[in-house]
Parts: C-alpha cells; structure tokens; sequence
C-alpha cells in the first residue's frame, strides 16, 4: 500500500497533528532593502563581473555556533558570483549596508495591521547565520517588525506569531568545481517572512491558511509577482513525530499535500521505531568491504573502485525489509539513509532490502553479508566513493538509522515538486542570530499605515461600482495589474475597457505567443489613454499592444503611428466605406439594408482597427441609404 | 534584573520571554526572544519579571563559555611567528554599550577566531594595544617597536601585526623607519568585521602569516587585492595608502604595482622587485619620534591664519596642489615660520608623481623660502618621515629627500 492511499484514512485530531506556515513573499519596493539597487532580476548573461569567496561560520553574541551552519560549512565551497550594472558594493559585501529602506518598512507595516498585529516598539535589525554562499555576507538580514496577530479561516482563527522583514538571498545559478555559482541581482530584495503560530490541524486549513495570507499580502498592491516571488515553508509535527521545517513550496497548491504527506511519513516512521524497539535493533560499526566488490560487474562500485575509492558498509542489525519499507510516496527508509550520505558528498547508498540489482549480483549480497557478519534479519547498507567521502557517508546514514530506532527526527527538509520532501540539514537555533551592528535599530511608526482594501472587497466593490462581471472583477482585483487598473480608473479611464484590455486582451495576446511580458506599465496606461482620447478606437487596442510588445522600445504614440492605427478622420473613413459599398454595388442595390451586417464585418477589416465602430457602424448606413 | 537573565516583559497585550541584554539606551530594553531575535522595548511600558538570574554570562568579551586552550604543542620543524594584536576589526567583537564592533580579542583570541593558522607555525602572542585605529598615537607606535624589537630578538623568524586598517599605512611607516629588521615584519587586518562569515580576516592572516615566513625582511601591509578571495597584495610599509573606506582591496601600493603577492590557494610568497632578503640586516631599534610635526592640506580659500597654529613646530608636511604649490599669498608666511625654525617639507595631493617646485614661479619661490621638496613620497608617510628624521637624522633636509625605505622613488617609472 503507498503512502498516499494510507493518508486518505488519517485521522489527524488523533494523530495530534500540528502545523504551521512561513510564507515569504518579495515587496515590489523601488529599491532594495539596504541600498539604492532597483529591485530587478537579471539574465546571467548580463554579469558585468564576477568573483570568488569562501565562508567560515562564526560565533552568535552569545558565544555559540550555529549546528545547521557548522554542518553546512564541513563542505569547504568556493562561491561565485555574478555582478551587474544593477547591483552595487553593498551585495558584494564591500560595502556596508545603507539604512533600512522605507518604503518597505511602510508596506510591512501595512501587512501587520491587515493580520491585526503589534509592531514592536523598537526594531532591531539581526544577522541570521547562512554559509551555503545564498548570501555573500554569510548571514542573511532579518528584523522582527511586530508580533501577535491572526486571521480566520472556516475551521477557526490561526494566530500570527510573527513578521519579519529580509532580504532575499542571492539566486543559485549552476554548481560549478568545488562549488556554487550565485547571481546577486536578487540579493537584497526585501522580503516579508510571515510566521503563523502551530494552531493549524488539518491539510485542508493549512492550504485555506496559506490562501488567506496570501490574498491579504496582495491586498497591500506593492508585493511582487510571478514565479519565485512568494515561497511557502511549512512546520508539521504529530503527537508522536518530531517539529519538521520543509523549506520551498513553490505552489501554494501543494500545501495540503505536503502536510499530508508528511503525515504519513512521520507516523510511518513511529511505526518502524516501534517494530525496531521490539525486535531490539541496533547499528553496528562501519567497515571496509571493498574486497567483497573487486570483480564487480556495478558500474558505480566499480567506478568508485577504479578511482582508487572504497566500499563502506554499516549492518543494520534486525532491519530487514525495514529500510526499502515506503514512508511516502516513492520514498523508503533508505532514501532517508541515502540523503543523509549525500550531504557528505557520496552520489548514494545501496541496502540489501534492493540487492541485488544496479549491477550487484545475488553473490556479492550474499559475500556481503557474510563479511559484515549479519543473519537474515538483518539489513547492510553500502557507500562507494572516495574512501574519505566513503567513510563519513556511511557514518551519516549509520547515524540516520539509529534515529529510526527513536522515531522521528526534527530537522529541515526541502519540498520535492511530487509533493515529497527530501532531509536538508539540522533545524537551525537561535544561535545563528547575531545583532547587525551597521545598521541602526529602527522605531516603526503604524499611525501613517493605510488599510488597504482586501481584494475580496475589491472583487465586490468593482462590480458595484464599475458594474463588471464577478469573473472579470476578480480576475482584475487578484491579478498583477490591479494597481494599474486602479490608477487609470482614477483618472478617468472607462473601467470596463481597462478592465478588459489588462485582463481578457492580454490573456488573449499572451496566448497568441506574443510577448506581453515586454510592455511597460507606461505602455499599457499610454494605450488606455489613447483610447480615452478617442485617438485610438477599441477596435485597435489589441493591434497596437502587439506592435509594442514586438519593439518595446517604442512609445504608445509612436507604435501607433508607425502602424497606422487610429487616427483616421471621418473622411478616411468614408472613403474606405464607399471603397467596400461600391465593390459590392450589386448587393447593396438588391438587398439595401439588408446588407448592412456583412459589409459592416468587410469595412471594419478594411479599417483594420483605425476606426471607432460606432463611427463605421454610422457612415455605413448613411452610404447605404444613398444607393438603395 | 540583569544582562543575562531570563525575563518575561509585558507590554500592554503582549507578553514576550527571552534574554536580557546589554541596552544600547535607557529608553529601551534589549530582549533577545527564542527565536534568536532582539526586539528593543519601551523601558517605561514595560511590566519586567526576573524568570531565572544568568543564564547566560554576559561579560562583553564575547567569548564566554570558552574553555578552549591555545597553547599547542611546539613543533621544531616550523618558524616561530609573533602575533602582536593592537585591536581593530581583525580581532573585535559587537560593543553592547555603542551596538557598533570593538576590539576585545587578544592574539590567543585570534587564534580561535582563525583556526586555519594552525599547522603554519609555533605562534607566539602578544598585545600591545586595544585600540580601533583612529585612536592610535606615536607613542604607541613607539611601544610596538619595542615589542617587535623584542620579539625578533627572543628569536622569532617573523612578526605578524593585527592593526586596524584606517591608520594601518601610518603604523607600517613608522615601523619601516624604527625597525632595521633581519626577519618579515607583515602588518594585517581586515575591511570587514571577523563576526561576520564572509571577513577578510582569515585570509588576509593566513597570507600575512606565509608572508612573514618568507624571505623578504621588510616591513609589508598584506591586505586583500582584489574582490576575490583568491590573492593578498604584500605592499612596502611606506608606499601603501587605503584608497577605499570599504572594500576589501582598499589597500594600495601608490606609483607602482604592490611589492609582492600572496596566493591564497597555493600559499605561494611571490615579488616583483627586489627586496632586502631575510638575515641581511642587523636588528636595530631608533623609536625616538619628534611630536611636534603637523600636516597640513591646502585648498583654494584657505584661511593663512591656519599657518599661525603650528608657529613654532619643529616641522610641517604641506600637502600641496599639483607639482607642490600653494597660494602666493602664503609664501611669505611659510618663509617666516622656516627662519622661526620649522622644517617645512612639500608633498603633492595628487599622491601620484613627485614635487617639482622648479617649474613655475609658484615653487621656485617657495624653494626660495627654503621648503624641502619630498620627491614623490606620499604625505601620510612623509609626516611620519619628518618626525623619525627630526630625532634620528643628522641632516634632515637631506633625509627628507632622500630614500631610506624605500618612501622615495628615485626613477619615476610608469606601470600602468
């Protein structure tokens, strides 16, 4: 039975499941959070320079190290990263930060108030310990803005523990030799961090809790948008388990079946601790079985081998069937060992719940077992590297089995795309926090803060006032150009047209493969503009988008003119119009009127968009009238 | 209620747990939450109860709850280097009374602070100084010398100094002038704090260390020479500037490519002039320094009565525009003060190229009036120059404008 079939019977009030949620979401601010960079992401290809560091981990002003950052730094790394006409000395750390930036400090203000909580009297700025080079400083920026809030769901009120302002790490771009290759366009960023209290019970409220914060994150209009912009962390534990971090759900969509699963593994493992308590199983000391594997047929042992490397093998004594035993879908026991021994450098493990396959015969498994000295019951789980590699990769999932024998283990696992998860590192502490010592502590002040509109009220608002339908004002109300849309709106743009042109004409052009992307907030308010002006009919709108989004460089009113759209004055007009009739003089002199319909289609086309409809509709009739 | 107990502090509906810290102000409590952040709150809303006293020593060294030994074993077949700490940024710590970093590391400190120094040599740590370097004086210097001077004679096979970086040039000068050295005295520090992970301050000690095993017995600044972490420049103690407040190669040989390098990957000590080798010289010590000697900047506009201040100084470095100038209307002024007695020596603020004060009327005046032109040694180190000279040269003038550290570029060679 997998993992997943098993989940559908869980109860989790039983089960004492307990989870909350970090949704991390990227401000949409002018600059970053500690210098005066723009808040724009970069092709790698654009780098203007790149250099080199490494990181040592150092103490907390307590006097304590970090776990997480003790283990991640065991990995001696060169770091790379690329720099940009767009980032400045401050990224590189070569220059120390600039004070916190306003304007983001405003719009997290903004989010506290919208989940009802306190802002702290004084707001000290905080290094949080992070060697894996995500941040060029080692440590990334992160202030507690304020404390204590909630929001509702419909299986009842979900406490806010905190908000924190950050900056965003720099984005891993390639593994290169010995290291990591890191672009710095994103670092700096600000970022607000918005941690829930464990009062989470159910998948289902989970992802109804992730939804909500998000709907009033957007609410506040000056939050980022698109992939990568918003990444959720969820915590679960069951009654019985251990507090989980699992770092890097991109879709919201998965929450539940994250949690879910998590479920499932976390009480699949107090299984396996129980039945491993009973038979009283235990991990054995590491060993050399190299020998048994010479004549390997194994293209990884030999390869390993051949390199001058080893093979090492722990006996899991009384684990048999234990370690290829499913805790999630697609994932054994043994993919936990493997992970473990992956993070010490080893490609993976091998266990004799899978021998023999990979190329490892049934008499080598046997050999094996034999040389380590273990019975039937038993399971033996192998490494082959680099000796050096080899041997601390063995000891690392060694020590993962003997936490099988506990349960569950706490520690920070990352979000796979199947909705899985996979081990990362040790659960950091509060050792890794260390005071900013440039930058000052700051006083937020909430008197000034807007309430911003929900977007709920938003949806209901736009179709009383404006009079759109509920799909289209939600589409506008929650999708990225609802600040724009409420701008022109403001100053006088017929909110329908707004509404459609940046919801249903963009929808349209974007399937169309035209690259939407391209145009500016400038563009798209220039073309409403026009088109306010009567210097563009509607009928143009998508024409003249099209030839902006092709040579972005242009303005509104160029394009246009270039392009020939709108513009044409009533005599053009006509002319084209008594063009269509007298082409058609046969019909137009049988049918008269009648003929209205078909030729109205003919002299719209003919017009291709430079003419208002109603205005065509008008001279058509007239020109008509005349011949019949 | 203490820095170091666990409160519980309630403020108006909210109630939070954590760490008392040291407050940088009386308006606010510093708690440190569990989650490892520090929130600042209102001294005078706050409702404090003590939950349990010293939880955690807090004694602004930083260094609490360490137990750990420096001493390590001798091991005949390595050199023996002399770490002498002065503070600065290589070796400091967060200050909970200002919120900004302070020095407090002593050398053994540095030692744990840097754990790749070991395995490169049988150390030996002394401190001389806790100061950040905007706070160091001659006297100081003066002590440092001594130290040096002391070490190198109980044997030590090179000498390393943590020093701050803003007057590091200043220091490494002074030495340059006191010290005749048989072995590498290498001045070091780092651009950016050793609590953060990324500090130059690993590499720019491990480097200063190879430098200092090396065979160049001079007196080196060994600081970052690029962005990367991949090479240390080794400058001449008198011809380096720090031309940048805060990147990590601010560090600059002036008229000339750095004297030598340091490769950070392979621990390679390479130069590109030649250098006095390791044994030449006998070690000798002349610290005596003349205190009265002042440097002075023109720019257009300046007040003359700025003269009158150093009226009857022993000396006065001028650090003037272009070939060596200032305004005319100075000149008879400047003329007094040399017949008062004041060595009155010109420097250029162009820092690249040396004084020519014969090719406009401007200078020859001024050499008229008997000022004594630097050649092309940089003002920082020609104030330093005039203070050592003053005690320890028989002709001042002639010292002055003449090379004795290689302060003084006798050929002005292009190199870039």
């Amino acid at each position: 039975m997998s993992a997943n079939e098993e989940t559908a019977d869980f109860d989790y009030e039983a089960l004492g499941l307990v989870a909350g949620l970090e949704i991390h979401q990227q401000l949409d601010t002018a600059t970053k959070l500690f210098c005066q960079c723009p808040t724009e992401l970069r092709d790698p290809e654009a780098a203007t320079r790149t250099f080199t560091r490494y990181l040592h981990p150092t103490r907390s002003e307590l006097g304590e190290l970090d776990d997480a950052a003790v283990e991640e730094s065991k990995v001696d790394r060169e770091f790379e990263y690329l720099a940009y006409d767009s980032t400045c000395l401050v990224e590189e750390d070569d220059e120390p930060p600039h004070e916190l930036d306003e304007e983001a400090l405003e719009t997290t203000l903004e989010v506290a108030q919208l989940m009802a909580m306190e802002p702290v009297d004084q707001a000290h700025i905080m290094r949080k310990i992070v060697v894996d080079g995500s941040n060029t400083s080692g440590f990334q920026r992160s202030t507690l803005i304020a404390t204590d809030g909630e929001i509702e769901t419909s299986e009842g009120t979900v406490g806010i523990e905190d908000l924190l302002l950050e900056e965003e790490s720099a984005q891993r771009v390639a593994e290169i030799d010995d290291g990591v290759r890191y672009s710095l366009d994103r670092l700096g960023i600000p970022l607000v961090e918005i941690g829930t209290k464990p009062d989470i019970s159910s998948p289902e409220q989970a992802l109804e809790a992730a939804e909500r914060i998000g709907m009033l994150l957007r609410s506040t209009g000056k939050v980022k948008r698109g992939l990568g912009t918003i990444r959720q962390d969820v915590n679960v534990s069951i009654e019985e388990g251990a507090r989980v971090e699992i770092k890097g759900v991109q879709s919201l969509d998965d929450i539940d079946d994250i949690v879910r699963n998590e479920v499932a593994r976390q009480a699949t493992l107090v299984k396996i601790a129980d039945e491993l308590t009973e038979c009283e199983a235990a991990v054995g000391d590491r060993q050399d079985v190299t020998d048994v594997f010479e004549e390997t047929d194994s293209g990884v042992i030999a390869g390993a081998l051949g390199d001058g490397g080893s093979v090492m093998a722990v006996p899991l004594y009384g684990f048999d069937g234990v370690v290829g035993r499913e805790i999630a879908p697609d994932r054994r026991l043994g993919t936990e060992l493997s992970d473990h021994a992956k993070r010490h450098g080893a490609g993976g493990i091998f266990h004799t719940d899978e021998l023999p396959a990979y190329g490892v015969t049934a008499d080598e498994v046997e050999a094996l077992r034999e040389a380590v000295g273990v019975d039937p019951e038993d399971a033996v789980a192998i490494v082959a590297d680099e000796t050096e590699v080899a041997d601390a990769a063995i000891e690392a999932a060694g020590e993962r089995a003997e936490t099988a024998l506990e349960g569950v283990p706490e520690e920070t696992r990352g979000a796979n795309d199947d909705g899985t998860t996979r081990y990362l590192r040790p659960l950091p502490g509060a050792a890794r926090m260390y005071p900013e010592t440039d930058v000052p502590p700051v006083e937020p002040d909430p008197s000034d803060v807007p309430e911003p509109e929900l977007l709920t009220e938003k949806v209901e608002r736009y179709q009383d006032e404006y009079d759109l339908s509920s799909g289209l004002a939600e589409q506008v109300a929650y999708g990225k150009y609802m600040p724009l849309f409420e701008d022109v709106v403001a100053d006088g743009i017929d909110p329908t047209l707004a509404a459609s042109t940046l919801e249903s004409t963009l929808t349209e052009l974007r399937r169309d493969d035209v690259d939407v992307e391209t145009l500016t907030r400038q563009h798209l308010e220039d073309v409403l503009g026009l088109v306010d002006d009567g210097e563009l009919p509607n009928e143009g709108v998508t024409d003249l988008l099209t030839a902006l989004a092709t040579d972005p460089d242009r303005t509104a009113q160029e394009a246009a003119e270039e392009a020939d759209l709108g513009g044409a004055d009533e005599d053009e007009v006509r002319d084209a119009i008594i063009d269509v009739v007298e082409r058609n003089e046969a019909q137009v002199e049988e049918e008269g009127m009648q003929a209205f319909s078909g030729l109205m289609g003919e002299c719209m086309g003919a017009l291709r968009g430079k003419a208002d409809g109603d205005l065509v509709s008008e001279l058509l009739r007239e020109e008509i009238q005349k011949r019949s | 209620m203490n820095p170091g107990d666990r409160v519980r502090v309630d403020r108006a509906d909210r109630t939070l747990e954590g760490v008392l810290l040291p407050s940088s102000t009386d308006e606010n409590l510093v708690v440190k939450l569990e989650g490892g952040y520090n929130v600042g709150i209102d001294r005078g809303e706050a409702d404090v109860e003590v939950l349990a006293e010293d939880v955690y020593e807090i004694d602004g060294t930083g260094s609490n709850g360490d137990d750990e030994t420096s001493e390590i074993a001798f091991d005949d077949d390595l050199p023996t280097i002399t770490l002498i700490s002065t503070g600065g940024t290589i070796a400091s710590t967060v200050d909970y009374r200002t919120g900004a970093v302070t020095a407090q590391f002593d050398a053994e400190d540095v030692l744990r602070a840097v754990p790749d120094l070991a395995g490169r040599a049988n150390y030996r740590g002394r401190v001389v100084a806790n100061i950040l370097s905007e706070n160091m004086e001659p006297p100081i210097w003066q002590e440092l010398a001594a130290v040096v001077h002391e070490e190198i004679e109980a044997g030590a096979d090179g000498v390393v100094v943590m020093h701050g970086t803003d007057t590091m040039q200043y220091s490494a000068a002074a030495l340059s002038f006191m010290l005749e050295t048989p072995v590498p005295i290498v001045f070091t520090g780092s651009q950016r704090s050793a609590d953060r992970p990324s500090s130059d301050n690993v590499m720019n000690a491990v480097a200063a260390v190879e430098a200092a095993k090396s065979d160049c017995a001079e007196v080196l600044v060994c600081m970052h020479g690029s962005e990367s972490d991949d090479i240390c420049a080794l400058h001449r103690g008198t011809r380096v500037r720090k031309n940048h407040t805060s990147r990590r190669d601010a560090f600059e040989t002036v008229g000339a490519e750095p004297l030598g390098a340091v490769d950070y990957e392979n621990e390679a000590v390479s130069f590109r002039r030649d250098y006095q080798e390791r044994g030449e010289a006998d070690l000798a010590l002349e610290s005596d320094l003349e205190a009265d000697v002042e440097l002075l900047k023109f720019t257009p506009g300046m007040d003359p009565a700025f003269l009158d201040v150093v009226e009857g100084s022993a000396g006065l470095i001028v650090e003037g525009t272009g070939l060596g100038h200032v305004h005319t209307d100075l000149i008879p002024r400047i003329e007094e003060l040399i017949d008062d007695g004041t060595t009155v020596v010109m420097t250029s603020q162009c820092l690249e190229g040396r004084v020519c004060d014969r090719v406009y009327d401007t200078g020859r005046d001024l050499l008229e009036a008997g000022v004594v032109e630097a050649g092309d040694t940089l003002p920082g180190t020609a104030k330093v120059k005039l203070m050592w000279a003053l005690e320890n040269s028989a002709d001042v003038e002639e010292a002055m404008g003449t090379s004795l550290e290689g302060e003084l570029q006798e050929r002005s060679v292009p190199w870039e």
